[in-house]
């Protein structure tokens, strides 16, 4: 099973993420979009932050948590690689995530993604044990 | 890759493409393409007029569900897309304005000759690179206090010239004066403001750019005189937007909206399209909370032609008014507005959602500066990265057809990835710079996934405008030297 696949789309990027559950699906969804951001080799540790969101459903859940890791991103200047997903329900998740203090010359920032977006989003267990997560990021 | 679309278009004439209201449920009138039959076929490789097709399901939509001709496939509307929405039982939809809230372009011109200008062009390109910060996450030069971010956020680019980056006949070239009315701070989000704060006199990355042009084709003479431009002239024109703090005011509003939309008993066919009644208290917020984010950006674009004519004046020796730098006009190409358009014979206030659509009014509009007034106002339209530009202006069938819109830039025919494929092992900067064209990039990625071979050619996209008769042509600007975030 691979973490995750980038999707092609004319203008933006679109991503697929696997888990054998949803708490692994939300933490390989992270690390997708952030390995459109930089190279997961580059950063190590040093930051760590609990998050915590609200949503209406899986979807939604999805979308808003990976909005919140993109808003550390640019607002505390940190690139992060590790997701620990500590609580996953319906309307609500808790984490861990981790990564290091943005620094110019160890991480080459590969592009600035906007914001995730609700189009075609995708949340679904497709067999046992095997989850399957969609979404489209504005680039 | 994505799949093809393959709905019903219409033929209407050779310039319009019809999607009638009858092709799925819950489309409330028709879309219309405007398109050549030859973007037709590369338009229907992706999901595009899909999208046309949904936003045509909008409660409350005035006239057609509109594309321009660089439409192309985006989440929510398609990018080239425009909705009116009327006030009462209209909504507004934050998918219908893009997380670049005023993503837009200026022209600031000059009185300089490509002659004058091309012995200085490293100097010029090195000193605009090194003063207008740019690139992923980068930060102005300046740090302003909330309380000034608040007045960036009320006044736009005013409050920016009244700080003496500018001059006082600037803001009457600028859409809407430079400041957007009905913007409310408290409507923005403690964490759009971290985000937004230390990055107003920013270009940013992507396809955001600074590009020095000459002059090189006039087509309409008289216009291009009342608009001040004179072929083998030097103009600059700056791309950017609200940076990160319209991203994030997009996120909270469109969260915000999912949550509302089942108590205001509204379904859309795509979540990306979640929307609020106009005059709900979660439209409202969204509509001041999005002005906000276009006085950001006009207030961002303000300080950077600061800059510029700074380094101008640095390099010529000369003031900025000697050298003749004015604002030609600004205008913003992700945003909503109230204005007031004539629909069947009637006056009406219309919520104008332009999503990658350039507002083109034509002569004779009450709000253009008395200067543009008899002639139309002077639409910007950005090629990709080493094609040029073109400056157009509005005319009144635009007013009758599109609410006095028309199309914003060139349009991606190619994903990132496969430009990145196509572009491997090239030298980009080394290839633009045999055509003439120097380049100064904060990244190499971004030259790459940027190639000009990644998107319509302009030069088609503006053809079909003028010949649908939404725009006229009055020049075209060759590229000298452009800085890529």
């Amino acid at each position: 099973m691979d973490k995750f696949e980038i999707l092609d789309h004319t203008a933006d990027v679109g991503l697929v993420a696997w888990g054998k559950s949803k708490e692994e699906l939300f933490a390989n969804a992270a690390l997708g979009m952030f390995s459109l951001i930089c190279d997961a080799e580059e950063v190590d540790g040093g930051f760590t932050t609990p998050v915590e969101v609200e949503g209406s459903d899986y979807e939604d859940l999805l979308v808003t948590w990976l909005n919140e890791l993109l808003y550390l991103f640019e607002a505390e200047e940190v690139v992060l690689k590790q997701f620990t997903i500590q609580e996953l329900g319906q309307y609500y998740l808790k984490a861990q995530v981790e990564g290091e203090p943005l620094n110019s010359q160890k991480h080459h920032i590969k592009r600035v993604v906007k914001a995730c977006t609700y189009y075609e989003v995708k949340v679904e267990e497709v067999e046992p044990q095997l989850w399957r997560a969609q979404v489209y990021f504005d680039i | 890759m994505a799949e093809a679309w393959k709905g019903p278009l219409q033929k209407v004439d050779d310039w319009r493409w019809l999607i009638p209201r009858s092709y799925k449920k819950g489309m409330l009138t028709d879309g219309m393409i405007y398109a050549s039959e030859k973007m037709i076929s590369v338009i229907r490789k992706d999901q595009a007029p899909e999208q046309v097709a949904n936003v045509a399901c909008l409660p409350g939509i005035v006239g057609k569900s509109l594309a321009m001709p660089d439409i192309h496939w985006g989440y929510g509307f398609p990018i080239g897309g425009v909705a009116a929405t009327e006030e009462k039982g209209g909504v507004i939809s934050p998918g219908g304005v893009g997380f670049d809230i005023n993503c837009g372009v200026r022209v600031i011109k000059t009185n300089l000759t490509e002659e004058e200008v091309k012995p200085h062009m490293e100097k010029l390109l090195s000193l605009l690179f090194s003063h207008i910060p740019s690139g992923v996450g980068s930060e102005g030069k300046l740090s302003f206090s909330i309380p000034e971010l608040e007045r960036v956020m009320e006044k736009g680019a005013r409050y920016i010239i009244s700080r003496g980056f500018g001059f006082g006949e600037d803001e009457e070239n600028i859409e809407e004066r430079g400041a957007m009315e009905g913007a409310n701070p408290e409507a923005v989000s403690a964490k759009a403001r971290e985000r937004g704060k230390d990055q107003l006199g920013s270009l940013g990355s992507g396809n955001h750019f600074l590009e020095l042009e000459v002059v090189e084709r006039i087509f309409r003479p008289d216009l291009a005189e009342a608009f001040g431009l004179f072929p083998g002239q030097v103009i600059i024109m700056v791309h950017t937007g609200s940076r990160g703090l319209g991203h994030q005011v997009c996120t909270d509003y469109l969260q915000e909206m999912q949550k509302a939309m089942s108590r205001y008993g509204i379904s859309v066919p795509d979540r990306q399209l979640a929307c609020a009644p106009c005059n709900s208290p979660e439209g409202r917020g969204y509509f001041e909370a999005m002005a906000c984010s276009a006085n950001f950006a006009w207030a961002n674009r303000q300080l950077i032609t600061h800059w510029v004519r700074e380094v101008f004046e640095q390099v010529f020796q000369k003031s900025a008014p000697a050298l003749g730098m004015s604002i030609l006009y600004d205008v913003a190409h992700n945003i909503a507005k109230w204005e007031e358009h004539e629909v069947e014979g009637k006056k009406m206030k219309l919520c104008v959602h332009r999503k990658g659509a350039t507002r083109a009014f034509s002569a004779g509009n009450p709000t253009l500066p008395p200067h543009y007034r008899g002639v139309g106002q002077p639409v910007l339209i950005p090629g990709d990265m080493g094609t040029g530009s073109y400056i157009l202006v509005g005319t009144e069938l635009a007013m009758q057809e599109t609410f006095g819109s028309t199309c914003h830039g060139a349009g991606r025919v190619m994903s990132r990835s496969e430009a990145d494929r196509r572009s491997k092992g090239r030298d980009i900067a080394g290839e633009l710079k045999e055509r003439g064209i120097l380049v100064r990039a904060e990244s190499k990625a971004t030259l790459r996934e940027e190639i000009p071979e990644a998107y319509k050619d302009v030069g088609e996209v503006v053809e079909v405008v003028e010949r649908a008769g939404i725009s006229k042509k009055v020049v075209y600007a060759r590229p000298l030297g452009v800085i890529k975030g």
